[in-house]
């Protein structure tokens, strides 16, 4: 099953009253984020390697204006040294996953390619991507970066950041966050006013 | 609200703001003990201050580092933990059961696990207290357990899709259903200290936080009832310390607010800080371990989830996400699902689910990317969920320590081993057969499980024996005689409800129990 919805719904509720104050103020924030980024605690190299692998993850088809920029949540997170208040025992902590991670795929990409992985074919990525995932992979890093777990942790974080943006809420048709005064019909297949109907 | 100088000497000191904190800290303040709550989080304003976003909204979270090791790592931070005046409580779903009178006697009953050292009739009233405190929303018929006293103050929150579906699955197996009890507001309701609380307006975002004050969180119930008979709520006060005087009595708290170290004298304290920060606290001071008990006993509801896609549009984001329960399964018979093969049981519950936290589930457990994953991503409108909740034996190898790791203030991070048992992998495996057929005889397409435990429960327990228990049956220290403490920590066994609705009333409990001891010696 596939199902679109149409463009634009997020932003329009946002001018109206169907939101909060407080909700109108985050989302627009995350909206307006389009300036070029400088990464505070990914290396320049690092940090285009992230985003290659994030754009693997989360393929994006859209226009650069409306692109969702995951790899800078995920530096500005590490930047702060924030956690998400928890972290598998067998994972060194997020900077130092984050930072080993990255330099195993590439010399991943090098052992196997003789060349970065910046440079391989999508699906020459996603084949290495697939066997990170997969636990596949030998020696240094990941005889101390249980690489399954690393994958995993990079894929729960690239899903919370790029699904938080409004852009990808209106693809998937959620307008949640327009819940105000309240929901009126929540039974099946019955839809308040303000919900789009799928295309 | 009243404060008291750091100077003086108070009744009370209550460490966390949660349901294990907070009916104590009203109670005691009713009582006329002067009483101070210290809160590592901070006092939010939920309408400014809550937008309707669920990455905005992880700032309730515990977000401080746990390491989860074992079998089954514990997911700490959106589960299982929370932080701000209110605890835990200000993202809980509102899902209040209660206990069923055999819950408290799986050992009697089973032979394995552990019998509570008191029964149903010591917590009874106080449920009773409680529902009618809060406003809990339910039917007016519940089809299990024994016969309430009084019926729910409110009629039951309206049914969403995902409820309706498991009505519908659950009809066409013989499984009774009912709406569920939900401590949030089916109708405006006035409430004793706080006033005209309003109803529920069905945003679903019951664990990222109410917005309006209708999910009877501690913060808009017995925090301001508290502060109303003049407690002072200290918000971003991390407690670090405690300290014993020469008779072997704690005589101050010591605690970091704004970056300073303050310290508060009084007469008793009141440990309520959940089961992972408060073992953590008496292990980093070497307290209260004569028996060894402390920070072992972990356990965790046994909670696997089962998610559908449906041909019927759903919005899951909509109503009280866990809207309809069935509690057929408490003790199941050999009719739903075959013989039964473990001990215990547990409820099954149709859930609603925000988007980010169904997609990273749906990561994680599918390990599903690239077009895969956002294609699975736009069937979010019709996807419904079913999760139980069961109960989960105490063993060795499931325990919390503090770990060489230290964390921002330099304290040692707690480290917490996991692993189900053979009880939870049987009680998991036929849940999931239950699941499955409940979900396709509703329509379901597509399903998949996500595997997980919830709640976690233990490292602290009560009990008659001091030699196999941290606190009395009262939540007493038996080594300290002027430390209680009160929260899930405390818990015998995990029970096969959600933990809310007790540990509230375990928090009047030793409240009551506390009082009539100090009047006695007095």
């Amino acid at each position: 099953m596939h199902h679109h919805y149409p463009e634009g719904t997020v932003r329009a509720l946002l001018n109206t009253d169907h939101v909060t104050p407080a909700t109108r103020t985050t989302l627009e924030a995350r909206l307006s984020l389009h300036a070029p980024y400088e990464p505070q605690f990914f290396t320049a190299s690092e940090y285009v390697l992230l985003k290659a692998v994030c754009d693997r993850l989360i393929p994006q088809t859209g226009s650069d204006t409306d692109y969702i920029n995951i790899a800078r949540g995920i530096d500005e997170r590490l930047t702060r040294n924030e956690s998400n208040g928890w972290r598998y025992d067998s994972m060194p902590p997020d900077q130092d996953a984050y930072q080993l991670g990255l330099a195993g795929l590439e010399a991943t990409a090098q052992s196997r390619h003789q060349q970065s992985f910046l440079h391989l074919p999508d699906a020459q990525q996603d084949d290495l991507l697939r066997l990170i995932q997969q636990a596949e992979v030998e020696g240094e890093p990941w005889d101390r970066l249980p690489a399954e777990r690393f994958f995993e942790e990079i894929l729960a974080e690239a899903v919370e950041n790029y699904y938080s943006h409004p852009l990808a809420q209106e693809a998937i048709g959620y307008v949640g966050m327009a819940d105000t005064p309240a929901w009126q019909r929540l039974g099946l297949n019955t839809l308040d006013d303000r919900e789009p109907r799928p295309l | 609200m009243q404060h008291y100088t750091t100077s003086e000497t108070v009744d009370a000191v209550v460490i966390g703001t949660g349901a294990g904190g907070a009916p104590l800290l009203a109670r005691l303040a009713a009582a006329g003990l002067k009483v101070v709550a210290l809160e590592a989080g901070k006092h939010w304003t939920p309408y400014d201050d809550f937008p309707t976003d669920e990455r905005a909204q992880s700032k309730l979270f515990w977000n401080d580092e746990r390491l989860s090791a074992g079998e089954d790592p514990l997911p700490f931070g959106n589960n299982n933990s929370g932080t701000g005046v209110g605890g835990s409580t200000l993202h809980y779903t509102a899902y209040t059961p209660r206990v069923q009178p055999d819950d408290l006697r799986l050992r009697s009953e089973f032979s394995v696990g552990e019998d509570w050292p008191f029964g149903f009739e010591e917590i009874e009233p106080y449920y009773d207290e409680i529902e009618h405190f809060l406003g809990v929303s339910g039917p007016a018929n519940y089809p299990w357990g024994p016969v309430r006293k009084r019926q729910y103050p409110l009629g039951p929150l309206p049914i969403n899709a995902p409820g309706q579906l498991m009505e519908r699955g659950c009809r066409e197996l013989g499984i009774r259903t009912s709406p569920a009890a939900n401590a949030a507001l089916s109708a405006p309701y006035f409430q004793e200290g706080v006033g005209w609380r309003q109803a529920c307006t069905n945003r679903g975002f019951c664990q990222a936080g109410c917005n309006i004050g209708a999910k009877a969180s501690m913060d808009v119930t017995y925090i301001p009832l508290a502060i109303h008979h003049g407690a002072e709520v200290r918000p971003e006060s991390f407690v670090t310390q405690l300290v014993k005087d020469a008779s072997g009595k704690i005589s101050e708290v010591i605690y970091i607010r704004n970056g300073q170290e303050e310290r508060q004298r009084c007469r008793y304290v009141f440990l309520c800080a959940g089961t992972v920060e408060t073992p953590r606290l008496l292990l980093m001071n070497g307290l209260a371990n004569t028996s060894g008990q402390v920070g072992r006993n972990v356990m965790a509801h046994t909670a696997l989830q089962i998610w559908g896609e449906f041909d019927e549009d759903i919005r899951p984001y909509k109503g009280i996400p866990g809207a309809l329960i069935s509690e057929d399964t408490h003790r199941p018979s050999d009719q739903i699902a075959g013989p039964v093969d473990f001990a215990g049981g547990y409820l099954l519950q149709s859930i609603g689910v925000m988007p980010l936290t169904y997609l990273s589930q749906m990561a994680r457990a599918r390990g599903l990317w690239g077009d895969a994953l956002k294609q699975a991503a736009t069937t979010y409108n019709h996807v419904a969920g079913i999760n139980i909740l069961g109960d989960c034996l105490p063993y060795a190898h499931n325990y919390l320590e503090l770990s060489d790791e230290k964390d921002v203030r330099g304290l040692p991070k707690p480290r917490i081993y996991f692993s189900n048992g053979e009880n939870e992998e049987r009680m998991t495996s036929h849940a999931n057969q239950v699941m499955r057929s409940i979900w396709e005889a509703a329509g379901a397409k597509n399903l998949w499980a996500f595997p997980r435990n919830a709640h976690v429960i233990g490292t602290c327990r009560m009990g008659n024996d001091p030699d196999r228990a941290v606190v009395d049956a009262e939540g007493r220290s038996y080594d300290i005689p002027n430390l209680y403490i009160s929260d899930n920590s405390t818990f015998p066994s995990a029970l096969s409800v959600n933990p809310a609705l007790t540990i509230m009333a375990l928090s009047l409990r030793t409240a009551d129990r506390f009082l009539t001891r100090s009047n006695r010696l007095d």
